[in-house]
């Protein structure tokens, strides 16, 4: 109940101190959200398209192949996948060096026989593409912006092999004219030659031959039934041209989506710089400004000051992250809901950022170096743990809350179901809040006993 | 001389491999007013921050006589409040965090009491030294303390602010009975403004009797053949 009283009276005491420090307010928590809405539209990528080198060994065979009525070389397909990447056209080599040094983003290769796999439709060609792995993030944008493209250059031949299919089929019911090797001649169809076999059999009767014609009545129904199946075949073979046919229209003015990446992003080094340095600072000072030797004479323990800092590093926390979704929501088409989640996650992850931010004021002698020391140490672990499947950046961003952080806002961002990942990541948080805040609580009793 | 308040048995402290405080007797009697004087580093400090209970002593015990336990007023050197707070939220804070029935009251009469009321809503911030240093007071008084501590409390005042701040001393101890500790570089303000004068050299008590019982010749003469 006293360290009840004891931390109510210091909490109100710290909002009173940073409202009226409007500078200091100002660099605790707009400089982060600043940073933050930053990284969000920098991770977002806008309509930045990755140079990628092109490495085409299949160009000195000159093969095409016909597609329809047209005949595409691997260069059509290179002129095709710029609409989306910019191609640099490399040999092997110089596509190496250039993606050590950094110059482009990834090497796309097109193998020795290519066109041939292509054309021959016994196996499906591969192309081969090699990315930076110092920078997964843009290595995972690149394979993104591939993998559409290709998706919609493998449904262009879908559909021109599928439409030349069926042309043979029309060919093979109706007759028409049929080129072979440079040469052309007239395909009579199965229509036709039902027709004239009918005839033929009708002549038969007249002339009293009907046992004959009966005899080929077989012969009429199988031509009509292949006829028949052809044509039952032709709508299989449409859906077999485009099974998902992916409709892109354009949003509405003005709301412009971010990725959860960004989000998450945005969320992560918002937060945890606001509660690593808001936590930082206020412990600091009240080194700085002498009284812990008073409050150590039992007016408020060093667990009561921790606790009460903790609480309003995480409050402080909490609303920079609702106004950072608030301003997702109404800005962006990211739709925003599960706050019954979204609440204890931005509480937990401040709380984690609070505690580790309160360590660093503990042992720091004074603001300034708490307040450096915090923002070199929270930026870069809140970076790094942005990294996309990487382990070890996860862990190492564990150490501030802040990989946890970034996996349990996209999740609730983006997984159509809350999962146990979500759970876990806010465990571990809870997890990080309780080790630095006992750590912290450790710092202080020997700075206040000293 | 009035009942004892507080006893130290063979209290120690070191600081890493220095010895700040040797094993240290000492009786402090209620209504008494001593003074701590010594050279620089001989532990006055020390002494002062374990009796406040501030830190804890390496060996040895404090022991409180009677019901007046732990109820210390400690003014440290360098004035210990918040700088960004007002001469009364610093006062009302303080109150309220001793547990005083009513801080509001408290802060109110402890700033008539230190002649406060003129910069009762200014930030501690812009106060002068003087000023600063009765606030710094007053806030060891939120609570009522039968034992005041204080480091050095004139060190950074003007000859009239010391004349005014022993005055208030001398009221506390006549009305409130209070008991004063508080340490001196001054043997002159030590003997004036004293009742009992202990002198410690090297972290030991180098000698314990009536104000102005020793002059500065024979001061020197304790702090130089100190062990």
């Amino acid at each position: 109940m006293r360290a009840l009283r004891a931390g109510r009276l210091l909490f109100t005491k710290d909002l009173r101190v940073l409202v009226r420090s409007r500078g200091l307010l100002a660099v605790l928590i707009g400089y982060p959200i600043v940073i933050g809405i930053l990284l969000a539209l920098a991770l977002s990528g806008g309509d930045r398209r990755p140079a990628i080198a092109f490495v085409n060994l299949d160009a000195t065979s000159g093969r095409t192949v016909q597609v329809g009525d047209e005949r595409l070389s691997m260069e059509d397909y290179a002129t095709s996948l710029e609409e989306h990447v910019d191609l640099v056209r490399l040999d092997p080599a110089a596509a190496e060096e250039a993606l050590s040094a950094g110059r482009v983003s990834a090497v796309l290769t097109v193998p020795k026989g290519f066109i041939a796999d292509l054309q021959s439709g016994l196996k499906p060609p591969v192309l081969q593409l090699a990315t930076n792995p110092r920078s997964p993030i843009e290595a995972q944008a690149i394979e993104r912006n591939l993998e559409s493209a290709i998706f919609r250059l493998n449904q262009e031949l879908a559909t021109a092999y599928v439409t030349q299919v069926l042309n043979l089929v029309d060919l093979i019911q109706k007759g028409g004219t049929i080129g072979i090797f440079g040469r052309s001649g007239t395909l009579m169809g199965l229509d036709d030659s039902n027709r004239m076999l009918a005839q033929v059999q009708a002549q038969l009767r007249r002339d009293g031959r009907g046992a004959l014609a009966t005899r080929l009545e077989p012969l009429r129904v199988y031509i009509s039934e292949i006829g028949g199946n052809l044509e039952l075949a032709k709508p299989a073979a449409q859906a077999i041209a485009s099974p998902i046919r992916l409709d892109i229209r354009d949003g509405a003015p003005g709301r412009e989506p971010l990725s959860a990446l960004g989000i998450a992003g945005a969320l992560v080094v918002g937060i945890g710089l606001v509660g690593v340095l808001l936590a930082a600072a206020l412990l600091s000072a009240e080194r700085e400004d002498r009284v812990l030797s008073r409050l150590g004479r039992g007016l408020a323990g060093p667990g009561t000051i921790i606790g009460q800092k903790a609480v309003l590093a995480a409050v402080a926390c909490m609303i920079v992250g609702v106004v950072l979704l608030g301003v997702v929501a109404v800005s962006t088409s990211v739709e925003v809901g599960r706050w019954l989640l979204w609440l204890p996650a931005l509480l937990l992850a401040g709380l984690a950022s609070g505690a580790f931010g309160l360590l660093v004021g503990a042992l720091a002698r004074e603001t300034r170096t708490a307040l450096l020391a915090g923002l070199m140490l929270a930026l870069p672990l809140a970076v790094i743990s942005l990294i996309p499947g990487n382990d070890i950046a996860y862990w190492a961003s564990a150490l501030a809350g802040f990989g946890p952080a970034a996996r349990t806002f996209q999740g609730l961002l983006v997984d159509p179901e809350v999962t146990s990942s979500t759970y876990s990541g806010m465990g571990i948080m809870a997890v990080v809040a309780v080790v630095y805040g006992v750590a912290a609580r450790v710092a202080l009793g020997r700075r206040m006993h000293a | 001389m009035g009942e004892p308040l507080l006893e130290t048995r063979g209290i120690t402290r070191r600081y890493g491999g220095v010895t700040a405080l040797a094993p240290l007797d000492l009786v402090i009697n209620r209504g008494e007013r001593v003074a701590l004087t010594g050279p620089n580093g001989a532990g006055k400090t020390t002494l002062l921050a374990l009796l406040a209970g501030v830190g804890t002593p390496g060996g040895g015990d404090i022991r409180w006589v009677g019901d007046a336990s732990r109820s210390v007023g400690w003014v440290p050197q360098r004035p210990a409040l918040y700088p960004r707070l007002t001469v009364r939220e610093n006062l009302r804070l303080f109150a309220g965090l001793e547990r005083v029935d009513d801080a509001v009251a408290t802060a109110d009469r402890l700033i008539t009491r230190a002649d406060l009321g003129e910069f009762a809503d200014r930030r501690a911030n812009v106060l002068s030294t003087g000023t600063l240093q009765r606030l710094n007071l007053a806030i060891a008084l939120a609570g009522a303390p039968a034992l005041l501590l204080l480091d050095e409390p004139t060190g950074t005042l003007s000859p009239d602010q010391r004349v005014r701040l022993w005055a208030w001393m001398d009221d506390l101890v006549r009305t409130d009975g209070m008991t004063l500790v508080f340490s001196t570089q001054s043997m002159d303000e030590a003997a004036r403004s004293s009742d009992r004068m202990l002198v410690l050299a090297r972290g030991r008590l180098a000698h314990d009797g009536p104000a102005g019982a020793i002059d500065e010749a024979a001061f020197m003469t304790l702090v130089e053949e100190a062990p």
